[in-house]
């Protein structure tokens, strides 16, 4: 089996499946930034205690659960393109009118995403030690300095593992926009594989480079939660005695 | 004698148990105060009452010039009394995030506003007090429990407070570790503090403490200096309590 | 804005695929549960070289697509002529085989973590009143070790069936009509991607929630009497 769906020689297929590789990396990143606004959102519904919020979050999250991604993707790739030519026919446009394939797939990760990263954010809060935060209160911090210098930090730090397996689960789920045609790696597999009939080969190269990526990536968050828990952890976050 | 805090008639209600009937508790300056009871009694209650963590139904809190009412305390009152104040807790509370020095520091700095280099030398004098100076850059979970609880009052310390709150300070700690606590407190007290101690240590309160106060069902039931509460008790639960037989 | 009769009569045209859904569901969850115990069994026997190699097989399937995996077996089984020739053909030639196939190896690789961790919480003091009452390591597997394992995979392998559930989901781009492959087809005759989205959505809740309802089921029962096992997972 040759490993010409790598090779970067002339007229090899390295260069496109490398660059194929960019774009699923800053399709992911893109879908991850916008789950996480959306996750800062629905999570700070849960949290506030406002009936009205809270239930809507939690109806986004429970529908997000139960529903395929591929769904969603089609929603965003037919509906946009329906909601824009509605709006371009309003404003006088003829005819079709596009939206970056590119920003329909960002906006569908970044949907599905939300919803996890919802969850992540709310148990991350929800697992700041309460005396920590109480000790605030009692030496006279407002709230608003609270947040910022008690409850934020190390809510961060609770969240970051499940930050990581959002990422993974972005960057997986990112092979799901090839469906709409954006030239990502998955799609540049297929590409490959139908122009030169070695679709093993090629799917086999997009397996192994996602493999790597998710690879790369974990190590990375495994040295960010390292450095974040610096001193800290122990079986735990939060007062505890040594021994 | 000037009262440094008065709780005056704290009332207290937790849904439908009523926790404090209107207990009146005084402490002057220098005084040191230790509140005695059963679980269940209302002391962890009525000491958290005292800067607030919680909020009494009905009574008023004065630290010296400052009065705190019930209802309808403003934000601002609240924040200065909390900044008057020192609490050191059970759990200990330091934030695991940030290191020994900057637990002290915390306080002074960002809510009192006061220069970080004059803050981080008393800081560093006051580690050094307690005996912990060598754990300055070190994270709370890095120490014993001993060793927490007296950075956490090294923290309290920090913020130069009128009155300092202990709650339970020695209750979560290993026996061996207690005693290392409680020689900080005493020395506190030996220097003049204003403090109001609930404890189960009764060698403290008889030792250290100037005036004790039994509190029994959300009521104070006795109270007195300790060699007449401790030898002489009137209340015959207080002589339960206290494990006495019937004089 | 709209239609509810247009989402009945949507709700009526995605209803065949329910089977389809079902069926690839159901078959790869229990294919792959069986190669989960295979594999959670490597990783457990001790053996360094058995370990390894379900530590591998593991880490490929958790860390690439699901898309990826179909892909290459539908697509690319045909780029070997061995396997053209072979008793295989039949079935990789097939999209349902593929599929099945796919979710099955895709399943068995979560299932494995699943499994391991199941068995791994059972507390140790279990075990060792087994041994000191001299049952064998089989009939303790049997009686001691397995059932409170199973309790304590239930709602770990709960939420991967709702997952499965989703994932069938992808059969669609292999040309199989399951829910999916309805609902991209009824979107593109009626353009009301909307409606189509609500009533396939609709579907899938029906399917996951009810999942969900008869796993939780299941723990009650099977919790029943035995204490605090609680429903905790990693």
């Amino acid at each position: 089996m040759e490993f010409t769906p790598l090779s970067f020689s002339a007229g090899g297929w390295g260069p496109d499946m490398v660059r194929a590789l960019g774009v699923t990396i800053l399709l992911s990143m893109s879908g991850m930034a916008l789950g996480c606004l959306i996750g800062i959102l629905g999570s700070a519904c849960q949290l506030s205690g406002r009936w009205v919020p809270d239930r809507l979050s939690r109806g986004y999250v429970a529908l997000m659960r139960g529903v395929p991604d591929l769904l969603v993707i089609y929603l965003f790739y037919f509906g946009s393109s329906q909601v824009l030519t509605a709006l371009g026919q309003l404003m006088g446009a003829d005819g079709f009118v596009g939206v970056p394939l590119f920003l329909i797939g960002a906006a569908a990760l970044g949907v599905v995403s939300g919803a996890y990263l919802t969850e992540v954010f709310r148990g991350a809060v929800q697992a700041v030690p309460r005396g920590e935060v109480e000790a605030a209160v009692a030496y006279g911090m407002t709230a608003a300095a609270r947040l910022r210098r008690v409850t934020l930090p190390l809510a961060v730090r609770h969240a970051l593992p499940g930050l990581g397996n959002v990422w993974q689960l972005v960057l997986k789920e990112s092979a799901l926009i090839s469906v709409i045609g954006l030239v990502e790696l998955m799609r540049q597999a297929q590409i490959g594989a139908g122009s030169t009939r070695k679709a093993f080969s090629f799917f086999l190269a997009a397996g192994a480079l996602y493999l790597l990526v998710a690879w790369a990536s974990g190590r990375g968050f495994r040295i960010a939660e390292r450095r974040a828990l610096r001193g800290m952890a122990r079986g735990g976050l939060g007062g505890e005695q040594a021994t | 004698m000037t009262d440094a805090i008065v709780l005056k008639d704290i009332r207290k209600v937790f849904g439908r148990l009523e926790v404090l009937h209107g207990v009146t508790l005084r402490a002057a300056k220098g005084e040191v105060v230790s509140i005695l009871g059963a679980s269940g009694s209302g002391k962890s209650t009525l000491l958290r009452c005292a800067n607030r963590l919680e909020t009494p139904d009905a009574g008023e809190v004065r630290l010296g010039d400052l009065v705190v009412p019930a209802v309808k305390a403003d934000r601002r009152t609240v924040d200065l009394l909390r900044q008057r104040t020192a609490m050191v807790f059970q759990a200990f509370n330091l934030w695991s995030h940030r290191t020994i020095l900057e637990n002290v520091m915390e306080a002074p700095v960002h809510v009192q506003r006061r220069p970080r280099g004059e803050v981080r030398e008393e800081a560093r004098a006051l580690l050094d007090r307690v005996g912990i100076l060598d754990k300055a850059d070190s994270y709370p979970a890095q120490l014993s429990g001993g060793q927490q609880q007296r950075a956490a009052i090294a923290r309290a310390l920090a913020t130069r407070p009128e009155v300092m709150l202990f709650d339970e300070p020695t209750s979560a700690l290993d026996p061996e570790l207690v005693g290392e606590v409680l020689r900080v407190m005493r020395d506190l007290a030996a220097e003049g503090r204003t403090m109001l101690v609930v404890t189960h240590e009764m060698g403290f309160a008889r030792d250290v403490s100037n005036r004790v106060v039994y509190l029994h069902q959300g009521q104070v039931e006795e109270q007195g200096p300790p060699d007449q509460l401790f030898t002489r008790p009137e209340s015959a639960r207080l002589r339960q309590f206290l494990g006495l037989a019937e004089q | 804005m709209i239609d509810t009769a247009f989402l009945w009569e949507t709700l009526l045209r995605l209803l065949p695929g329910l089977p389809l859904t079902l069926q690839l569901a159901a078959i790869s969850l229990l294919i792959g549960a069986l190669l989960a115990f295979a594999l959670a069994g490597m990783r457990l026997s001790g053996l360094r070289l058995l370990d390894g190699a379900a530590q591998a097989y593991i880490l490929v399937f958790r860390g690439t697509p699901l898309l990826v995996q179909i892909y290459l077996i539908y697509y690319g089984a045909a780029q070997f002529p061995a396997l053209r020739d072979s008793m295989l053909w039949p079935f990789l030639r097939e999209a349902w085989w593929c599929a099945v196939l796919a979710l099955s190896l895709n399943t068995g690789a979560y299932g494995a973590e699943i499994v391991r961790g199941g068995l791994m919480a059972v507390p140790g003091g279990q075990i060792e009143a087994a041994q000191a009452c001299g049952m064998g390591r089989w009939l303790m597997f049997r009686r001691v070790l397995l059932p409170q394992a199973l309790v304590r995979m239930l709602p770990a392998y709960g939420n991967e069936i709702v997952l499965m559930i989703k994932a069938t989901a992808l059969a669609s781009t292999i040309t199989l009509m399951e829910i999916t492959g309805l609902a991209a087809k009824a979107i593109s005759e009626s353009y009301r991607p909307v409606e189509v989205f609500l009533a396939a959505a609709a579907l899938y809740l029906c399917l996951t929630l009810g999942a969900g309802r008869l796993v939780r089921l299941a723990e009650m029962r099977l919790l029943h009497g035995q204490g605090n096992t609680g429903g905790t997972h990693s």
